[in-house]
């Protein structure tokens, strides 16, 4: 069983240099931008960082196809419905089907853009470890402490969820296994037989979840853990001039998209 | 489908009453060219490289080797949950897709590793139907299947039948799981290190039952490093290390480098090893010791 979430690309590039609240400032600023003026000439920008950044990052072109492959069907039902339901005079008639330039134009420019924004997302997400991202997004969220947000422990919750997911699918992977020994099928009849005979795998896969987080509860109060008591961290997050040099470009880009 | 239906019936009917276990056919099985791979994203990795093995009807063999070495892989390819990446399982001299195979890869029980890891029904009863329910046997056939398979290892049905498995001991659980399998008549049970974590008591009561099993001419695979227990289980031993078959047949003890359990990560069993220190001690012992050894004897 393989996971489809876009996962970490280990590797040593000025990308992965990069301190994860930059990364992650950086890309809410591309994200905002793009959305914020739509021009093909603001897109052309956005585009060139995503591609530049990605080129910077040395993460192999597969694995970012990998990445869009979840919105390939999003992207062709935006372009076809945009090229077919999109006013203007039509430049091709078949039948009942008029294309328009404009149709196209906008179907064009709807798709390309959702390919920057996931471009820009798997960015972020390939070249920054899990783990450093929720302690970014702990560190980008403590404002919200003065409204008595746990952040930290948020914070901690989403580390411990992410490390998790392997095991679980693992253990998902072998009770349905065990389950097919003992005559199950998970691919047989309608759409509600399919859900009940999930019942075998589903709940003992909740009676284990159940008893790890039980465990680990216990190992993390034996290892002193406290919920609210200020935490230090193995790896604290460093921020550099690189950091401040790359923050300033970006900015910079991103008023150059709104005004052109 | 013909063979079993007759079984079920003689259970049913005439046959010895508890003991509906007995008299199944025995599957024999082979394994030809074996070979796995587990995908781990970019890289791929040999699980099983080649294996030849021939399991005749009713033998009962240890396979034995170290973590990582490709028995659970090997049960699972035997079993049908895993296709081969190269070679072929023949059950009964039949490969899959032919006549008959289907049927009889099914009577293939495998009892995974932590087995009662798998229990997910609200009585005892309900968990060991499961797999004969999903044979599509008829309420009478499922009924005496399982009360025969609680029976077969010592859960009887009108003590057990109505309790919740979680409320089992640790022990139990894992004979309740056996038995989940053990309903579905299998012609060759496949046990995946089934003595792990479990106390001496409930190893001792588990051993019991695969030697109860094994006597009524089922064939047995276990899988495990406990080498003493497979030594007192099983007729022959497969030594399998990093996916390849290093050593296969009947029992038989090398020293050092020469035996494939000492070099394979492996130990030799309690009784060898105790037999060849004895050995060893006499061999040394001052000689009015051995005098005295021989008036005695």
């Amino acid at each position: 069983m393989r996971m489809a979430i876009a996962q970490y690309y280990p590797r040593a590039s000025p990308i992965h240099r990069l301190d994860p609240r930059c990364k992650v400032v950086a890309v809410a600023a591309l994200v905002v931008g793009l959305f914020l003026r739509s021009s093909f000439a603001a897109l052309a920008v956005y585009g060139l960082v995503a591609v530049a950044g990605l080129l910077l990052s040395g993460v192999p072109l597969g694995w970012v196809a990998r990445g869009l492959r979840p919105v390939v069907w999003l992207l062709v039902l935006t372009f076809v419905v945009q090229l077919l339901f999109a006013p203007g005079p039509a430049f091709y008639t078949l039948g009942p089907l008029h294309l328009s330039l404009r149709g196209l134009a906008i179907a064009g420019y709807l798709s390309l853009r959702l390919v920057v924004l996931v471009v820009a997302s798997l960015l972020l997400t390939l070249t920054t470890p899990p783990i450093a991202l929720t302690d970014a997004l702990a560190w980008l969220s403590r404002p919200l402490r003065r409204l008595r947000v746990p952040t930290e422990e948020l914070a901690l919750m989403v580390t411990i969820a992410l490390r998790f997911i392997p095991t679980l699918m693992q253990e998902i992977d072998t009770i349905m296994k065990a389950q097919r020994a003992r005559g199950a099928s998970f691919t047989r009849g309608g759409p509600l037989r399919r859900a009940r005979a999930l019942v075998p795998v589903l709940v003992p896969l909740f009676i284990l979840s159940f008893r790890r987080a039980d465990e680990l509860a216990l190992a993390m109060e034996a290892r002193c853990y406290l919920p609210g008591a200020p935490r230090t961290r193995l790896h604290p997050l460093h921020a550099h001039r690189r950091d401040a040099v790359v923050l300033v470009l970006v900015a910079a880009l991103v008023v150059l998209a709104e005004l052109i | 489908m013909s063979g079993d239906a007759a079984n079920g019936h003689a259970a049913g009917g005439g046959g010895p009453a508890g003991e509906g276990l007995e008299g199944q056919h025995a599957l024999g099985v082979r394994c030809e060219g074996l070979s796995f791979w587990y995908d781990e994203g970019a890289t791929r990795i040999a699980a099983l490289r080649g294996v030849d093995l021939t399991l005749a009807p009713g033998a009962s063999v240890a396979l034995l080797g170290p973590t990582g070495s490709g028995k659970s892989t090997l049960l699972q390819l035997l079993r049908g949950l895993l296709a081969p990446d190269e070679g072929r399982v023949l059950i009964d001299g039949l490969a899959a897709g032919e006549d008959g195979y289907e049927e009889r890869e099914r009577r293939i029980g495998l009892v995974f590793q932590m087995p009662e890891m798998q229990l997910f029904a609200a009585t005892c009863r309900d968990d060991v139907a499961f797999g004969p329910r999903q044979l599509g046997w008829s309420a009478a056939e499922v009924d005496d299947a399982v009360t025969s398979a609680l029976a077969a290892v010592g859960l009887p049905a009108d003590r057990f039948g109505a309790r919740h498995p979680y409320s089992l001991s640790g022990g139990e659980q894992r004979r309740l799981a056996l038995a989940g399998v053990l309903a579905m008549r299998p012609g060759l049970l496949l046990l995946d290190e089934p003595f792990v974590s479990l106390d001496p008591a409930s190893r001792r009561d588990l051993e019991a039952i695969l030697r109860g099993l094994r006597a009524t001419g089922m064939g047995l695979v276990l899988a495990t490093h406990d080498v003493d227990r497979a030594y007192g289980l099983c007729d022959a031993r497969v030594v399998l290390d990093e996916g390849v078959v290093v050593d296969a047949g009947p029992w038989r003890f090398g020293a050092g480098g020469e035996d494939a359990l000492l070099s394979h990560r492996l130990k030799l069993p309690f009784v060898v090893e105790l037999w060849r220190r004895l050995g060893r001690a006499a061999a040394e012992a001052p000689p009015e010791l051995a005098a005295a050894a021989e008036a005695l004897a």
